[in-house]
């Protein structure tokens, strides 16, 4: 058996003429990538990818943790999907409080798009802040929200998977990923910091949803003057937008408004009138069952064909927030029932989901999905509240529920 | 580890640091160059390196007991040992499922309920090719085309080769082994070949994966879907298949052009051929090849007019090695039916004209037909099943169907078509021209520069590529 490998005589000439040869290609590689990295930079930021949508309101409200872990009086926050974001307005509920007496700054961290699975990372991150700095919150909101824990949520969030994992987690947390999975660890470091935590998955999602639209298998219309009045008002509330409030300025969570909600003493009667108007437009029978159907495909809303791993993050987080919180509270926000009908068995498999997260976090979960304070007309679709009409209703009833332990 | 990810991008600069200027001599770059290749199939299970470096010790011995037998009939026992060895590894990985389901399913049809329960075991990557590269070894030993090469550890690194470990393209140990006895120091030339063969391979590579969605679309229909999504959907996975596949093995050329190999040309824009045999001297050559000249020809070739026979046979196997399944049988059959009906229609008559004329027109006409064919083929391989795919070939041809078609139909079918022409004529630019493009550096770097930029900026790396499975 010969196991020698054939010497050759490579000169040192030879040797150096390696080195240089290989120098000049790791280089070359190396610019060519810094090149290639630096016009998807460039496209990015031009895009807005980091400070629009997602990306953009995680972003402005984490580095806002700073400044409200600062705050002099007691702090509260409503934690959840974007139902929260369009049900609870901070401001209205410190005013409310006021005038109990009651000192407090509230925050909307209401978020569309990210599922308990992100929630989960970004509520450690809030935690972490507060930790840090020995602060606690007098009173945390989570919401549960059925439709964002089901198997249809999750796979539709696969395309964003790993871009807001990179946006939410921490080195500590990717690095744990990139040991059970070297591949995909490699892979999030790149995104979090070559990629500006933009995957490509994302951006050929964006561009492939432009090429390759998904297919709306039943869809209603409204009349053309409809649609045209609809239009017609949507612009007339922003230039009374720009009117009402000459000097705001843009953002995606805005530190003066407590990250959303809003306040009808601030607008003129004109422009309430105007809403009215434009929510008689906007909850048309065609628009509420086109929008029942997408809520259907994109969260199985009806059927709740529970996520299991979703549930387990949801029950982190709560777990989480129970670690700087002096109040606890879990809650079902307001459900539009007029269009939104769960089946029996749905409402078997969310009376489970329910148990199993009380029983995990010993904390009861409060159902106002059915209370008399909303009615149908006060939202703006099949399950958002409505601006100057739901969110008020919605938190007015909060302060009745939650002033006595403020 | 697959090639578009940033974790081979960092696994390749490490290599290339330690093989550019720690391991500057034979026997430490071919040792460099074994770890390497192990870390890199490891990376995607460590569990079957034994498996990869086995088969390769094994043929290694054999290759020299073959050449040390004293008569053909032990050179016969031992080549039929590496036979029985790397076929007997591939059928059992790949083949073993198939076998025992085909069977509980014909017992099935012949009334007999047989319980059989099969192996589930999973398939090693990459084990068609190097089962296939180790076996060209021995049987060249035994046929006297080549003499067993010294240096185990060469011959493993050879087997084992990275670029072209897990995809192809199937290397010769003719090809190979005197390369990795001798490693040169590539010229800049070279290298910068690899680089733009490398960034051809993303682009390729990117395009496929866009192109899925239609594909996906067209062949995981849940309702009826129009003729024109369906004709969309064949021609993009026709793009899709080609995009993937070439653009594997451009990059692991452009990889091994660096590491001062030469790996030869597995695609020569396949969808320009004129006949289906023509498409077989252009489609994944070195199988093609590999089939020619240990099957086709042990079974006889052109001789004693069994060459209709000896065509379907190799075509026939040549479908099964893709994949486990019968839509794989069926699309080699349907290579082969196609290629038995061109040899015959060239020795008729009234055909002779036909396909002996270089006329453009009729070179068109050539040109149509056989992409038709080939398309019609892809419909096989791509469905899920065969009834599926009886179901798409019927689809295809219902042109009076009132399905609607989606949104964008046409523009995806426009774009689809445009995507496979464009990657056609950059491959034949790439093959014919590329030195122009290489000798104006300026323009180079900068192509190189937007190319990789926009295999970065959308391409989805959590892709697999399509022939791992095989």
């Amino acid at each position: 058996m010969n196991l020698s490998i054939s010497n050759s005589n490579q000169t040192d000439t030879e040797s150096m003429t390696s080195r240089k040869i290989y120098a000049k290609t790791i280089m070359t590689t190396g610019l060519c990538m810094a090149a290639a990295m630096l016009i998807i930079h460039l496209i990015l930021l031009s895009m807005g990818a980091q400070s629009q949508g997602v990306p953009g309101r995680v972003n402005e409200s984490r580095d806002a943790l700073q400044q409200i872990v600062r705050e002099p009086e007691d702090v509260v926050m409503f934690f959840g999907s974007s139902m929260t974001r369009a049900g609870f307005s901070p401001r209205k509920f410190d005013a409310d409080l006021q005038k109990m007496g009651k000192q407090v700054t509230s925050f909307n961290f209401g978020f569309g798009g990210l599922n308990p699975y992100f929630q989960d990372f970004f509520s450690r991150r809030i935690v972490e802040e507060f930790e840090e700095s020995d602060r606690r919150l007098k009173l945390t909101m989570i919401e549960f929200n059925p439709f964002q824990t089901t198997t249809t949520r999750w796979n539709r969030a696969r395309p964003v998977l790993d871009a807001f994992l990179t946006l939410l987690a921490s080195d500590k947390e990717l690095f744990e990923i990139a040991r059970q999975d070297i591949t995909r660890g490699v892979r999030l470091f790149n995104i979090k910091y070559v990629r500006a935590n933009i995957s490509a998955e994302m951006i050929t999602t964006f561009f492939g949803r432009e090429i390759f639209p998904p297919q709306r298998r039943q869809q209603f219309r409204d009349d053309e003057e409809t649609i045209a009045e609809r239009r017609r008002l949507g612009r007339l509330l922003n230039e009374q937008f720009d009117k009402d409030y000459p000097n705001y300025v843009d953002s995606e969570w805005s530190y003066e408004w407590r990250g959303a909600g809003t306040i009808p003493e601030e607008r003129s009667a004109e422009t309430l009138a105007l809403f009215d108007e434009f929510y008689a437009v906007s909850q048309t029978d065609a628009r509420m069952k086109n929008d029942r159907l997408s809520r259907i495909r994109s969260a199985d809303i009806e059927e709740l064909n529970f996520e299991p791993l979703l549930v387990e993050h949801f029950i982190n987080i709560v777990k989480n927030f129970q670690r700087v919180s002096d109040n606890l509270e879990v809650i079902m926000l307001p459900k539009n029932s007029k269009w939104i009908k769960t089946s029996p068995e749905a409402e078997e498999r969310l009376a489970r989901v329910i148990a199993q997260i009380e029983a995990a976090t010993g904390v009861t979960i409060k159902n106002h999905q059915s209370i008399p304070e909303i009615t149908s007309d006060m939202y703006r679709d099949t399950t958002h509240l409505s601006r100057y009409r739901g969110d008020i209703a919605y938190t007015d009833f909060l302060v009745s529920q939650y002033s006595n332990i403020l | 580890m697959i090639f578009n990810t940033p974790l081979f991008f960092w696994f390749f600069c490490i290599f290339i640091l330690f093989y550019g200027f720690a391991f500057l001599r034979q026997t430490p770059k071919v040792y460099l160059i074994l770890a390497g290749s192990l870390v890199f199939y490891g990376a995607w299970n460590y569990s079957f390196i034994p498996l990869l470096v086995g088969s390769g010790i094994a043929d290694y011995f054999i290759a020299q007991a073959i050449y040390n037998a004293q008569t053909t009939q032990h050179k016969k026992r031992w080549v039929t040992l590496s036979i029985v060895i790397n076929l007997g590894l591939l059928g059992m990985f790949k083949y073993a499922d198939f076998v025992l389901l085909s069977v509980a399913d014909l017992l099935a049809a012949l009334g007999y309920n047989a319980s059989i329960s099969t192996l589930s075991w999973v398939l090693p990557v990459g084990i068609s090719f190097y089962t296939f590269q180790s076996l060209s070894y021995t049987i060249d030993v035994y046929r006297g085309d080549m003499k067993p090469r010294k240096g185990l550890v060469e011959f493993v690194a050879a087997l084992s080769f990275f670029p072209q470990l897990v995809a192809g393209p199937i290397l010769r140990a003719r090809n190979i082994l005197p390369q990795m006895h001798a490693i040169k120091l590539p010229e800049w030339s070279a290298i910068k070949h690899g680089f733009l063969l490398i960034t051809v391979g993303l682009i390729k590579k990117t395009g496929a994966d866009l192109l899925a969605i239609p594909a996906q679309k067209a062949f995981e229909a849940e309702g009826a879907i129009s003729t024109l999504e369906l004709w969309t959907g064949v021609l993009a996975f026709a793009g899709q298949i080609y995009g993937d596949f070439s653009g594997y093995t451009d990059i692991a050329i452009g990889i091994a052009l660096i590491l001062g190999f030469s790996i030869p040309l597995n695609f020569r824009v396949p969808y320009f051929a004129v006949s289906p045999v023509d498409f077989w001297r252009r489609w994944h050559i070195s199988l093609s090849t590999w089939l020619r000249d240990y099957l086709y020809i042990s079974l006889g070739g052109n001789r004693n007019n069994n060459r209709t026979r000896n065509v379907f046979i190799t075509m026939l196997l040549g479908g099964l090695w893709h994949g486990a399944a019968w839509t794989f049988v069926a699309w080699g059959a349907f290579h082969g039916a196609i290629i038995t009906a061109t040899h015959g229609l060239a020795n008729m008559k009234i055909f002779r004209g036909f396909s002996e004329s270089n006329a453009r027109l009729v070179t068109l006409v050539k040109w149509a037909i056989t992409f038709y064919l080939v398309l019609i083929g892809w419909v096989f391989f791509r469905a899920t099943d065969l009834p599926s795919a009886l179901q798409i070939l019927v689809g295809l041809h219902d042109f009076g169907s009132q399905v609607e078609w989606g949104n964008n139909a046409m523009a995806i079918f426009v774009l689809a078509s445009v995507w496979v022409l464009l990657v056609h004529i950059m491959d034949f630019y790439v093959i014919k021209g590329a030195d122009k493009l290489e000798n104006k550096p300026w323009l180079f770097w900068i192509l190189m520069t937007l190319g990789q930029g926009i295999c970065l900026f959308i391409g989805e790396p959590s892709n697999e590529f399509i022939y791992f499975q095989f």
